[in-house]
């Protein structure tokens, strides 16, 4: 037990674990992160499954860094408590009975000798310390007399507040890998979900684009509101960067999309015969419209918003935003398929229409809508509010440490023939040259006062 | 007069600076530093009203492109370098500094860099933008000053182990107490601006404070290389060429989240 506290107090130890945890944290930026295996095979073959089983494919979260930050904390923590209780006894129950050849050893000293007597060049001490924002402390001993002085005491506990700091970080985020959760809901306007693991709903009231003057997007907002039995208890627009907060949930308009599977499609018909008709229709999917009097009608059958032929040259969509819309469409004359194909938003002229008898019209998808959704990510994460307070203290701690130096002096004070002998002596654990000039200036108005 | 013209301006004054200061290096006379100090000051003024005109013209912060950047991290340099020559009084780095200044500039003029003010996606347009890239980049900037004064440190201290002394009459040991003084301000700044505020602006615009996202690796790696040049140093001792090395390393490290992630590496946080 002794021994294992030994290993762990060891700062070579800390610096040999910061050294291996950067380099880990190198090797987990230069491979791509929790990816799919096939995808590590195409980039590293053989080395693929290597990688994962040493868990360099989802490295952050692989048990052996995590290991790896658990000795670092264990490290930090063992480290702090034992330098933690000398410097508590030097707070607070400071060894008072210095030997004047210890004073002297300071890199900060002075000796000399006064014709008043002891009890008023103490006195005078004292009032120049007080006036320097020192706080004293003395003690009587065989016609000694000592005399402790310090000031920014808390300077001391700088790197222990700092590091307290660094732990409750890491408690904080334990707790949000633990107990945190994130996840999305698409909601269209109207629509209320039910939010995961809360007592409440959340309804989308508006959603809403806002565009530059040159079409870039310049922010989404949604108006929501919490729900409770039909009850609204929070509403607020949120936008990028401002969420809402409920009961420790909080809202981020995070994505947005449309529901392509029930679109309304414009679909412009014009004959080649008659180059005045012209006809403009409005289609949903699955509905039959007419397109003229001799009772030809259309259907749409599929809509895709991003049409593309797939690997095994199947039709699918590349991705959710409207790149290629295309519809495929079925003409109807009574009860006979007159023709069927697709038909783009973006290529008019490339309409792949198959028809089994001669048609007079041709067909433009001219424009396409869907309602829009908007994506809320919803996230509880009680560790957060605990890694601030953490920030809190490392930010605290380390501006101690660094700009709140403590300052000592250490006096002693003898009777020898008559005179007072003093011997004195400092120590300031950052800004020596400024210490020094105090000291000095210190000493000198006592040795030059009356 | 519009920032375009400013900047080139300071550019300008800048360079009239570094000659000063070169001129100084070599001729030892102490008021041709102090013209070059004060010429780079008033670089810095044209420069700070070039970035507040920017501001004004782009209606946000002046840090959303690599040209916008370079050019904030110039004038973090620029500043401080002021600071630290008005307090240290160690002009002889100032010649280095200013030809690392004059380098980023050049390198935000280039026609690579896309100049012209574009409007912010929404993902940037908070006010943790302001708090977290300018305080990040000023706490560079002292990093970088630490870069220059250890590389002047391993050039004084090989020249005194010849029994010689550097040209410039810095004595290797001051070089090392001013690495560690640019070090322990850009520390602290670095750990507020670059994690702290990254963290919060993170959690209030994904809904989380950490994502192993590689930039946020690379400020934690920069962050642990600093940690480590502190403990080695403070806890046990260790000072002089070792010092030196780690604080080169951590501003390559440095650097590295700066342009690296943006452009090597896969990264959420790539906006600029």
């Amino acid at each position: 037990m002794k021994s294992l506290w030994k290993f762990f107090q060891s700062i070579k130890l800390a610096i040999f674990l910061i050294i291996i945890i950067t380099a880990a944290s190198i090797l987990g930026t230069l491979i791509p992160q929790q990816r799919p295996l096939a995808e590590y095979v195409s980039h590293y073959g053989q080395l693929a499954q290597l990688f994962s089983k040493l868990q360099f494919t989802n490295l952050y979260h692989s048990w052996w860094y995590i290991a790896l930050l658990f000795l670092l904390t264990v490290n930090i923590t063992i480290c702090s408590l034992s330098r933690l209780s000398p410097k508590l006894r030097k707070a607070f129950h400071p060894h008072l009975a210095f030997e004047s050849k210890t004073l002297l050893a300071l890199k900060v000293n002075n000796k000399f000798y006064k014709k008043t007597g002891m009890a008023s060049t103490l006195e005078e001490l004292k009032k120049e310390l007080v006036s320097k924002h020192y706080r004293i402390q003395e003690e009587d001993k065989e016609n000694k007399k000592y005399l402790y002085a310090r000031k920014k005491i808390l300077g001391w506990f700088g790197p222990d507040i700092l590091h307290l700091g660094l732990l409750i970080i890491l408690l904080g985020g334990i707790i949000s890998g633990l107990i945190g959760f994130r996840t999305t809901l698409n909601l269209m306007e109207g629509q209320s979900l039910q939010v995961p693991n809360a007592d409440f709903m959340l309804k989308l009231d508006k959603f809403q684009t806002d565009y530059y003057p040159d079409g870039a997007v310049k922010d989404w907002k949604s108006t929501l509101s919490i729900l409770d039995n039909g009850q609204t208890l929070a509403s607020k627009t949120i936008e990028v960067n401002h969420p809402l907060s409920h009961k420790g949930f909080i809202f981020y308009q995070s994505s947005y999309g449309w529901n392509w599977e029930n679109p309304t499609l414009e679909i412009l018909a014009k004959s080649r015969k008659d180059p005045s008709f012209s006809k403009k229709l409005d289609v949903k999917i699955n509905e039959k419209v007419s397109l003229n009097h001799d009772g030809t009608e259309i259907s749409v059958l599929t809509f895709i918003p991003d049409f593309i032929i797939g690997e095994n040259n199947e039709i699918t969509t590349r991705s959710l935003e409207p790149n290629n819309p295309a519809a495929f469409i079925e003409g109807w004359k009574g009860e006979e398929k007159i023709f069927s194909g697709w038909i783009f938003a973006r290529y008019p002229d490339f309409a792949k229409i198959h028809a089994s008898k001669e048609t007079d019209f041709t067909l433009v998808l001219s424009d396409y809508k869907a309602a829009q959704y908007s994506g809320i990510q919803v996230a509880k994460d009680p560790g957060a509010s605990i890694v601030w307070v953490g920030c809190g203290l490392l930010m605290f701690g380390l501006m101690l440490a660094f700009y709140w130096p403590t300052r000592e002096v250490k006096v002693l004070l003898e009777e020898s023939s008559g005179k007072t002998e003093i011997t004195a002596g400092g120590i300031a654990s950052k800004g020596k040259d400024a210490f020094q000039s105090e000291f000095e200036k210190i000493m000198a108005s006592i040795r030059s006062s009356k | 007069m519009n920032e375009a013209t400013l900047f080139l301006i300071a550019f300008i004054l800048y360079f009239v600076s570094a000659l000063f200061y070169f001129f100084f290096r070599f001729g030892k006379k102490e008021s041709l530093a102090k013209t070059g100090y004060g010429i780079a000051a008033v670089g810095l003024l044209i420069h700070t009203v070039a970035l507040i005109l920017r501001i004004i013209e782009s209606g946000h912060a002046p840090f959303t492109n690599m040209y916008e950047s370079l050019s904030f991290l110039a004038w973090s340099s620029v500043l401080a370098y002021i600071i630290i020559e008005g307090v240290y009084k160690i002009r002889k780095i100032g010649p280095y500094i200013m030809l690392i200044v004059i380098a980023v500039m050049a390198l935000a003029s280039s026609p690579l860099m896309p100049k012209e003010a574009s409007p912010l996606v929404p993902a940037l347009q908070s006010y943790w933008l302001w708090l977290h890239v300018s305080v990040t980049l000023i706490g560079e900037a002292f990093f970088a000053i630490a870069l220059v004064t250890s590389l002047m440190y391993l050039a004084a201290d090989s020249r005194e182990k010849k029994g010689g002394t550097l040209k410039s009459g810095l004595t290797a040991e001051k070089l090392d107490s001013i690495s560690y003084k640019c070090i322990a301000i850009g520390f602290p700044l670095f750990t507020l601006g670059g994690l702290i505020f990254g963290m919060i602006w993170a959690f209030k615009s994904w809904g989380t404070y950490w994502s192993w996202d590689p930039k946020e690796v690379w400020s934690l790696i920069t962050w642990f290389v600093f940690a480590l040049y502190l403990h080695t140093r403070l806890v046990m001792g260790w000072k002089g060429r070792r010092s030196a090395f780690i604080a080169i390393i951590g501003f390559l490290a440095a650097l590295f989240t700066f342009f690296g992630v943006n452009y090597l590496l896969a990264s959420l946080h790539s906006y600029v």
